[in-house]
């Protein structure tokens, strides 16, 4: 299915076979080629250039044109200073140098940067027409902090008519700019307004319900789908969020999915987000990101669902952590892992085995999700039972599907991380990759040398033969010699008269020729009991 | 006099500036911290006592509900500036050395950052709590921050940082306050920052919010 009907279906509540999937990449595109977040947010090339190299490597459903949510209050007249490696920053603020809100008029399409930001939607669109192409705006509380500075939030309680009205303002550039990338082809416009988490519900009620609302039921009227972004602390807000009726809220990871999910359904309305940025996906590793979207992904269910980041990617985020995420998604079968490794982290008990792969059969395990229904387990297995008759009688193997819950605790007892592998006497051999053939011949057969190699060294063998002291006593004695030559065995050779041994043995006509073998099965150390059973066994 | 301490503290905690203020509504026409502690001043109660028993408990409570989420940034800010304008009654208290502050604490946003609300925040419950406070504030290079140690020999420093990109420029500044100055006591804070990494930099406190830093002064 198209990337844009499965957020569709996502936003109309509807069951989704997969939950979609919208990597929110702003500058960090301009890491995907090479160019400074400056160079990056400056071009309508290298937005499209960036943003299509992140279509490629992380196959999304959905996707920003441009996250920067300066680009409204730069073409007001607001100073930015711009930085290599994050978004620009607004340093002034022009209610405060002078102007007020009268001397403001609403820009237009190509004020500033926002040419840039439509001609980079249009070509997007051009080339992808099958992804949800998202247009970002400014919020109107944020854009109104732009403008004032942070006076204001005392304004807000000290003149709220100054508030209202700035705010009144703020709304009609969001609909100027949600219509500018409407019409450029977006498909989603997504109000972003960070500053809202720093508010009350009742300072959120007043001031910012209504303006919200009306660029909401602004792009309803044009048939468009609409989300409402605040990233940060915005928890005592998420009522008042759906209030104003967008299609969609999304969230940062500082707010319990559940929670929002709960609040969002209730209210008919889709919810994202809430990967978290930092710690996992910009410092992190692959696992860690998948793991965490494995946890968002079951927290959000498949309905109304759409996997996103909290907020804007930092730039330097490395893309395997997202490429990680981009697997997952698109793959049932590892979000099966996934989940049985979270379980298997926190409910259970390892075994002990140290003298696991002591017995004289080179035991050959294969770790799998279920080969039925995974194909790279099922190649796996069927790797090592092509391989296992070359063995014949050495080699044993067995399939241990981690559906079931034993074959977890095994799993995690081998440190085993990846499915599928392949152990080779309790060792991890082959992480996911199949083994061809010979590859895996040579394995078996390593093992099998290193185990020879420790059973020759641990023989110890001796020769007894009874006798009378005669001539075929000497004769049977000089046989044995002569074997021992022809095979090259050093092999200590005794010959006794006594009856009382020839009791022992139970020989009654001489000569009578004992070998005795000696394995030495364990040195300076107890064995458990089970592993005594198991040498037992092979008497 | 409990009772025009308590009024105070009352307008602190609530927001109140003074007479003219519209906010708090329900409280509209009433003197606001303005008034009242000039009027304390007046009839004879000790800046000491107003400092201590009005601005730092009515603070105090701010910064409770803050923590708690009861109220919000501006409700904060409401509170700190009914706060100063009390303090500036207190001012000449002060230079005479008849009210003594807590310490001195130097606060600034690291170098490359220019974050500063929660700054401030902390800037203002500190002040709340009885210190001095000397505000550098955003984007200040190391050699300011020394500079002003040097100045005010002893003072505890407060680092704010809230960018990941920005989180090494703090260690580089711990680690320059370190240097010259290891007896000088430096707190981090901003929201990317923890525990764990103050520990990694050798920060002395990592508080996540004015009230953490309060309790810590306070001990
Ligand atoms: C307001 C804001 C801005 C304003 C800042 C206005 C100002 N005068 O401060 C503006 C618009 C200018 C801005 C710019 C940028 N921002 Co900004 N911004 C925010 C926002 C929305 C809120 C931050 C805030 O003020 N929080 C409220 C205060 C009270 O919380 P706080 O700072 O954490 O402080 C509390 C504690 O941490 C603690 N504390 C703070 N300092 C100290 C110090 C000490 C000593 C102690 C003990 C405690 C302490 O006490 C405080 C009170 O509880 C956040 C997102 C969010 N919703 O959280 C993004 C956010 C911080 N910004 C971000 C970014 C990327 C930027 C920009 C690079 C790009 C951009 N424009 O988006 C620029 C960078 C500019 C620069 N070079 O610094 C990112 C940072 C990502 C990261 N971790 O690196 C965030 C998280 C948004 C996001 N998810 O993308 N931003």
């Amino acid at each position: 299915m198209k990337g844009i009907e499965l957020i569709k279906k996502a936003f109309a509540l509807q069951n989704v076979e997969r939950v979609p999937w919208v990597p929110f990449v702003g500058c960090h595109g301009g890491h995907l080629i090479n160019v400074t977040a400056s160079e990056f947010l400056k071009s309508s090339d290298l937005i499209f250039k960036g943003v299509s190299k992140a279509v490629e490597i992380y196959k999304p459903d959905g996707i920003p044109v441009l996250f920067d949510l300066q680009v409204e209050a730069e073409a007001l007249g607001c100073r930015l200073v711009w930085s290599d490696d994050n978004p620009p920053a607004v340093v002034s603020h022009v209610l405060l140098e002078g102007k007020t809100l009268s001397d403001l008029s609403v820009p237009s399409s190509t004020d500033g940067r926002i040419g840039i930001a439509i001609d980079a939607a249009k070509k997007l669109r051009k080339e992808f027409p099958d992804i949800a192409l998202y247009g970002l705006i400014t919020g109107p509380y944020t854009l109104a902090l732009h403008l004032l500075g942070t006076d204001i939030f005392m304004k807000m309680l000290e003149a709220p008519e100054e508030i209202l009205a700035l705010l009144d303002f703020t709304k009609e550039v969001g609909k100027a700019m949600a219509g500018y990338y409407i019409d450029a082809g977006c498909d989603i416009i997504a109000v972003v307004d960070p500053m809202t988490s720093q508010i009350d519900p009742d300072s959120f009620e007043m001031f910012v319900h209504e303006p919200a609302k009306e660029i909401f039921d602004f792009i309803r009227a044009k048939g468009k789908l609409s989300s409402f972004f605040v990233c940060g602390h915005a928890q005592q807000n998420i009522e008042a969020m759906c209030a104003t009726h967008p299609d969609n809220i999304s969230i940062d990871e500082n707010i319990p999915l559940d929670f929002v999910r709960d609040i969002a359904l209730k209210n008919e309305i889709s919810f994202g987000g809430n990967l978290k940025l930092t710690v996992v996906l910009l410092m992190g590793t692959p696992e860690d990101a998948r793991r965490e979207a494995m946890e968002c992904l079951d927290l959000g269910g498949k309905i109304g669902f759409v996997l996103a980041p909290g907020c804007d990617l930092p730039k330097d985020t490395p893309p395997e952590n997202i490429k990680a995420i981009t697997e997952l998604v698109n793959d049932e079968y590892l979000q099966q892992v996934e989940r049985a490794k979270e379980k298997s982290e926190t409910e259970i008990a390892l075994l002990n085995m140290k003298d696991y792969g002591r017995v004289n059969k080179v035991i050959v395990d294969i770790i799998t999700l279920d080969s039925e229904s995974c194909a790279p387990c099922q190649y796996m297995v069927e790797a090592v039972k092509r391989v296992a008759p070359h063995f014949e009688g050495i080699v044993v193997w067995r399939e241990h599907a981690i559906k079931k819950m034993e074959a977890v605790t095994f799993m995690n007892s081998l440190l085993v991380k990846n499915i599928p592998t392949i152990c080779i006497d309790g060792k991890i051999a082959f992480v996911s990759k199949i083994p061809p053939q010979n590859e895996l011949i040579a394995a078996i057969q390593q093992r099998i040398n290193e185990k020879f190699k420790l059973i020759i060294s641990s023989r110890r063998a001796e020769v007894l033969i009874l006798g009378k002291n005669d001539a075929e006593c000497k004769e049977a004695r000089e046989a044995v010699e002569l074997a021992m030559k022809e095979t090259g065995k050093h092999i200590s050779l005794k010959t006794s008269t006594d009856s009382a041994m020839k009791a022992t043995f139970g020989v009654v006509n001489t000569p009578a020729i004992i070998l005795t073998e000696h394995k030495i099965k364990a040195r300076g150390e107890v064995p458990s009991v089970d592993i005594i059973k198991e040498w037992l066994k092979d008497i | 006099m409990e009772e025009i301490l308590s009024k105070i503290a009352h307008c602190v905690e609530f927001g109140k500036v003074n007479k003219a203020a519209p906010y708090p509504p329900d409280m509209k026409g009433l003197d606001g911290a303005d008034e009242l502690t000039r009027e304390a001043l007046d009839s004879g109660v000790k800046a000491d006592v107003i400092l201590k028993q009005a601005l730092v408990e009515g603070m105090d409570r701010v910064g409770k509900k803050f923590s708690e989420k009861k109220i919000f940034i501006p409700q904060m800010l409401m509170s700190a500036k009914a706060m100063n304008a009390a303090i500036e009654h207190l001012k000449p208290y002060f230079k005479s050395g008849e009210v003594q502050r807590k310490g001195k604490f130097i606060i600034a946003t690291v170098q490359g950052d220019l974050h500063d609300i929660g700054k401030n925040l902390v800037k203002m419950s500190i002040e709340g709590a009885g210190w001095e406070v000397i505000d550098l504030g955003v984007d200040v290079k190391v050699e300011k921050l020394l500079a002003a140690i040097e100045e005010n020999p002893g003072a505890k420093i407060g680092l704010s940082a809230l960018l990941t990109t920005t989180m090494g420029n703090m260690k580089d500044a711990v680690a320059a306050i370190k240097s010259k100055y290891p007896n000088n006591e430096v707190l981090i804070g901003g929201a990317p920052v923890n525990d764990d990494f103050r520990k990694q930099i050798g920060a002395d406190y990592y508080a996540p919010d004015p009230q953490g830093v309060v309790a810590h002064l306070n001990k």
